[in-house]
């Protein structure tokens, strides 16, 4: 016999599955005891959480008096440590002025923005061609092209480089025990 | 609705072959030429050209060709030795490969094969004319003679690869006969353990002064640092001094004066450097060829080996910054062609030991070692 999953029971217990599902567990738990056991367990688990859900009593109008009491002392204080000093004058002048102080700071933070990010590549900078290994073997690279000399898959490869611009690898085959010694130059 | 459903999964089936497709298709212009001169003591008879295949990588479209030549022994001598130049007129213009096959044994009439696995990139669809040209640069003998045109100084390189197998196989011959099966055996085992053992960095060149961005991450200003040298005694051309210019991991202008202490006159000298980083761990960085055309060192001389690039190292994706760099002669060419290559003592010695790699025929005979037993060794090295 296929027993619905504990979902399916839990969701069932709690009256929440859709006709069909729940049509298609009643007759299921009509014959299987097991499952009408774990639906009962799931009811009585239901039954016992508004109980859980429950708060003590808090005396909240005291809570809400000392709240208050705070505010009210924090805005006292507020007052006292207040400058006498009057506000600055809202003249034309000292308005202009800061609006050249802003446009000034704005234009130093684009100027600091292109030197820091200046349209510079960050990648590789390369003067002629290069020979180099890589994961499958060695290639000698030139304007964007490339020649490689791949190691047929072989793992245990020996690579050796010349200061003139060689680079090679060289390897047995595990199976034949042919060996290969590739080189890529730069001309 | 079902077959509203259907038809829209029809047409994102559809959409997604379309992207598989675009992304690797087989391309039209997969074709190769091979030219091997008429005069050549090996002929070509036949190519085996797998499917090729191309992705797109943004614009870019690389294209992956795997090759495999046959060629026969017509000649009269043994090959030791072969040499294909690997070049692509449209990609990489500056840039050429090459597939160097060592340590063969290849009788007159016999025939080998030589697989070719090469990827080429570039920015729109290969057009016209073959992808890739393979032409013979160098046949080398059993006797160390030599046949091809030479453009890539196969002679000298492969008569320094046969050299040094020829080092190595007298070596172990030399250990069964003294020591008998279980000291060759223990001998194989040592090679695997150096294979595993040796610190691999990764590297690039370029020609030239370059500014990357692991460079200017290091943010180290650039010093200027001199050579120190391992002196082998038997050696025909000593390092006198040296210096570079170390900027974190990147180090270029080397700049290394030699001397002529044998009584031939040298045209080629080639330097190997091992790289200390700032931990004390040491590696085998490169090597600093002398490939000036007119370079040429009479008996007692001197004169400066120069390289204006610059090399950069890491290792498992890190830069590795450059503490100490630290030279020995690996190589050096006579002006008769004859070849020197440093001994197994002088190779024993720390650090180098630590950091070079077994050669390529003891990664051979160690293959065949693991592959079919040390009586197969022994049967190898019996044909040499």
């Amino acid at each position: 016999m296929r027993h619905p999953n504990q979902a399916t029971l839990a969701l069932h217990a709690g009256g929440d599955l859709g006709p069909f599902a729940r049509w298609f567990t009643s007759r299921h738990l009509a014959r299987c005891e097991s499952c009408r056991e774990e639906v009962a367990a799931f009811d009585e688990v239901r039954q016992s959480l508004p109980g859980l859900a429950e708060i003590p009593d808090l005396p909240w109008n005291r809570l809400a008096a000392e709240i208050k009491a705070n505010v009210r002392l924090g805005l006292a204080a507020g007052e006292c440590v207040r400058s006498a000093d009057p506000p600055l004058r809202q003249s034309a002048f000292i308005n202009r002025g800061r609006a050249l102080v802003a446009f000034a700071c704005a234009i130093v933070l684009v100027v600091t923005g292109m030197f820091l990010e200046r349209p510079a590549p960050t990648a590789m900078l390369v003067e002629g061609p290069l020979v180099q290994n890589t994961q499958y073997g060695i290639e000698v690279k030139a304007g964007g092209q490339t020649l490689g000399l791949t190691n047929s898959g072989v793992q245990r490869v020996t690579y050796s480089l010349d200061a003139q611009g060689s680079m090679g690898a060289r390897y047995v085959d595990p199976e034949t025990g042919a060996v290969t010694i590739n080189t890529v130059y730069v001309q | 609705m079902f077959n509203n459903l259907q038809t829209r999964l029809w047409l994102l089936g559809l959409l997604g072959a379309a992207c598989l497709m675009a992304q690797d298709a087989a391309l039209p212009n997969c074709s190769v030429s091979v030219d091997v001169p008429n005069d050549a003591p090996v002929l070509l008879l036949g190519i085996s050209n797998a499917p090729c295949s191309a992705t797109a990588y943004g614009a870019a479209l690389m294209l992956n060709l795997h090759l495999s030549l046959t060629l026969k022994n017509t000649g009269v001598n043994r090959i030791h030795g072969v040499t294909l130049r690997v070049v692509s007129q449209e990609v990489a213009l500056g840039g050429v490969g090459s597939v160097y096959q060592p340590s063969l044994n290849v009788g007159p009439g016999e025939a080998f094969p030589v697989h070719i696995d090469t990827q080429l990139m570039r920015p729109t669809p290969i057009t016209g004319g073959p992808a890739v040209q393979v032409h013979l640069d160098g046949v080398l003998f059993q006797d160390l003679s030599f046949y091809g045109p030479d453009r890539l100084h196969s002679r000298r390189i492969m008569t320094a690869g046969e050299m040094e197998a020829q080092r190595d196989r007298d070596y172990l011959k030399r250990l069964l006969a003294e020591q008998g099966l279980p000291a060759l055996r223990q001998a194989m085992l040592r090679i695997q353990a150096r294979q595993d053992s040796v610190p691999r960095l990764q590297g690039r060149v370029v020609r030239g002064h370059t500014v990357t961005t692991a460079g200017l991450a290091a943010a180290a200003p650039e010093r200027e640092a001199q050579f120190a040298f391992l002196q082998f005694p038997d050696s025909p051309v000593e390092p006198v001094q040296g210096s570079l210019l170390i900027a974190g991991n990147e180090a270029r202008m080397p700049v290394i004066d030699v001397r002529n202490r044998s009584g031939k006159a040298v045209k080629y000298v080639e330097l190997g450097w091992v790289l200390t980083d700032p931990a004390g761990h040491d590696y085998m960085a490169g090597s600093m060829p002398s490939t000036d055309a007119n370079f040429s060192l009479a008996p007692g001389s001197t004169a400066r080996v120069r390289q204006d690039s610059t090399l950069g190292f890491s290792t498992g994706g890190q830069p590795v910054s450059i503490q100490k760099m630290t030279g020995f002669v690996t190589q050096v060419e006579f002006a008769d062609g004859k070849v020197w290559v440093p001994s197994r003592q002088n190779l024993e010695k720390p650090p180098l030991a630590k950091v070079l790699a077994p050669s390529i025929e003891e990664e051979r005979l160690a293959s065949l070692y693991v592959r079919k037993g040390v009586d197969a060794v022994v049967e190898e090295l019996k044909k040499f």
